[in-house]
């Protein structure tokens, strides 16, 4: 008989072995084109309304203490380094001192995210505005996506308690855990840490990203509000309707996908200090505080209002593509 | 074998859980801005063929499972099952007939074939996607008919498997069959 074709490849490891990837681009020509475009428009949207475009550092002295968002490091001869998981550090330095309304399209990196909608490494759209509330930037957000896409400015604002109400059937704030567990079913063991115990908040974050936000914004924006006070980050307090406290912070959703998160800004240095050190005290890998930032949180915040935009997700559902890997040049894989 | 952060987990890696191993279709990374992360991960059981969707936690540790592909070769089959050479390492093993299955009906001596072990021991086998195998019998061939799409039964020769043959085929003739389809896949050169 004939001599048979087969791959005959050994593999003795558990883990797959991609096959050697090419040099070749991860985005198309045309994409890249579009993508240059729509980088235009963002920077003529700022000149006309007199934002100053600013270059941050990407080897930053401190790094950023966000719930679960994890920097990578970089060791320098100057001791680690942090690469930024957002420009927020530094651009609050400059809104702290006096410099005025700043933007920055900034490379971000965020180590272990990887996915469809996650990339190490990307480009986040930031800005500042003094004086201003959250509800005022909001507004200006939504004025340049609809640049970006034209898609309008129509939305729809949710309290995340009502999201959770509306899709869930439960109030966050006071559900017991035995009935999370109860609503996870068969995924409820991925809301336990690994010592076995009952995770309350993963149990809502898992509950937020599989039930709620794949009904989030469809056919217009979705924005949700409200925020419960663990995630406030570096958002300022306020009382809810029912006079529960929550966190100033909103996010704009698109086809399910998150594509904004802004704050109207804490400016009380020592609550954001507490804030951090709680944060810190969490994680399993210490992470020094950000002195610079601090000392300028320390020396006053202007009342103000921030957001950051995913860039390259905004750029996928603009050009209708399904991957933000897609929209860059060289992806995650292919660097 | 060993244990991996769920980080490392990407489509194609064989994870042991519930005492079997799993081989993942498919990997999709959530994550709320600030918050937890999970893995949705769609996974296979190597052994029953079935699917299932899982929901792992970033962070967590995962075992691997100790699965390899060894490219062997078909010797005989004798009363216990179905004796493969591992061309690596020369050594005999047999494969039971439930874990062959119907890919013994395409299944020649010194044929080249993917067999996957578990802990050492087989749990699959993959046939090369196309074969060439002979026509032992079949109804006297329609001559000049060489486009039609209608069929007959043809008897493969070593292995007694029917497969459905254009009526333009001979008694003694070599053919392609697709192993995936178990279809007829052209006159073999």
């Amino acid at each position: 008989m004939a001599p048979m074709a087969i791959q005959s490849s050994v593999r003795r490891s558990g883990i797959f072995v991609p096959p050697t990837t090419t040099w070749h681009p991860s985005a198309t020509l045309e994409t890249l084109r579009k993508r240059s475009e729509l980088v235009e428009r963002v920077r003529r949207f700022f000149a006309e309304r007199k934002v100053l475009e600013v270059d941050v550092p990407v080897l930053q002295g401190g790094a950023n203490l966000d719930p679960g968002v994890h920097p990578f490091v970089v060791e320098t001869n100057q001791g680690p380094h942090y690469l930024p998981t957002s420009p927020e550090h530094p651009l609050k330095r400059l809104v702290a001192a006096g410099y005025g309304p700043v933007w920055t399209l900034a490379p971000a990196f965020r180590a272990d995210e990887r996915g469809r909608r996650h990339a190490p490494e990307f480009r986040m759209l930031e800005w500042y505005r003094p004086g201003w509330d959250d509800w005022r930037l909001l507004r200006e957000v939504l004025a340049l996506f609809d640049v970006l896409t034209g898609w309008g400015i129509t939305h729809d604002v949710l309290s995340y308690r009502t999201a959770f109400a509306k899709y869930v059937g439960i109030d966050p704030s006071t559900c017991p855990d035995a009935e999370l567990e109860k609503l996870l079913g068969a995924d409820a063991s991925a809301a336990r840490t690994p010592s076995g115990a009952f995770d309350h908040f993963a149990a809502l974050d898992l509950l937020l990203t599989s039930k709620i936000e794949p009904h989030l914004g469809k056919g217009h924006w979705t924005v949700l509000v409200d925020y419960p006070v663990h995630v406030a980050a570096q958002a300022r307090l306020r009382a809810d309707e029912d006079d529960h406290p929550v966190a100033a912070r909103f996010e704009i959703y698109r086809e399910g996908i998150e594509l904004a998160n802004g704050y109207w800004e804490l400016t009380d240095s020592g609550e954001l200090a507490g804030r951090l050190e709680t944060e810190q005290a969490k994680r399993a890998v210490m992470i020094p505080r950000d002195q610079r930032f601090e000392a300028a949180m320390a020396h006053g915040l202007p009342d103000c209002a921030g957001v950051a935009v995913g860039f390259d997700r905004l750029v996928m559902l603009a050009l209708g593509l399904t991957e933000v890997s897609t929209t860059q040049a060289f992806a995650w894989g292919n660097e | 074998m060993g244990s991996i952060n769920v980080g490392e987990v990407g489509k194609g890696t064989r994870l042991l859980f519930d005492n079997a191993p799993w081989l993942v279709l498919e990997v999709n990374f959530v994550k709320p801005g600030k918050g937890n992360a999970f893995y949705k991960i769609r996974v296979q059981n190597l052994i029953s063929g079935n699917t299932l969707e899982k929901t792992l936690r970033g962070g967590e540790k995962c075992e691997s499972a100790d699965v390899a592909d060894a490219a062997m070769t078909y010797s005989y089959k004798d009363g216990n099952g179905y004796v493969f050479m591992d061309q690596q390492t020369f050594e005999s093993i047999t494969v039971q007939p439930k874990i062959v299955g119907d890919s013994a009906d395409f299944l020649l001596e010194n044929m080249e074939v993917s067999v996957t072990l578990w802990n050492g021991e087989p749990i699959q086998i993959r046939l090369p996607n196309t074969v060439t195998m002979e026509i032992d019998y079949t109804e006297p061939a329609v001559k000049g008919d060489t486009q039609s799409r209608v069929m007959k039964p043809a008897k493969l020769k070593g292995t007694g498997a029917e497969v459905p043959v254009p009526i333009f085929c001979a008694i003694g003739e070599r053919i392609l069959i697709n192993t995936q389809t178990r279809e007829y896949a052209g006159r073999a050169k």
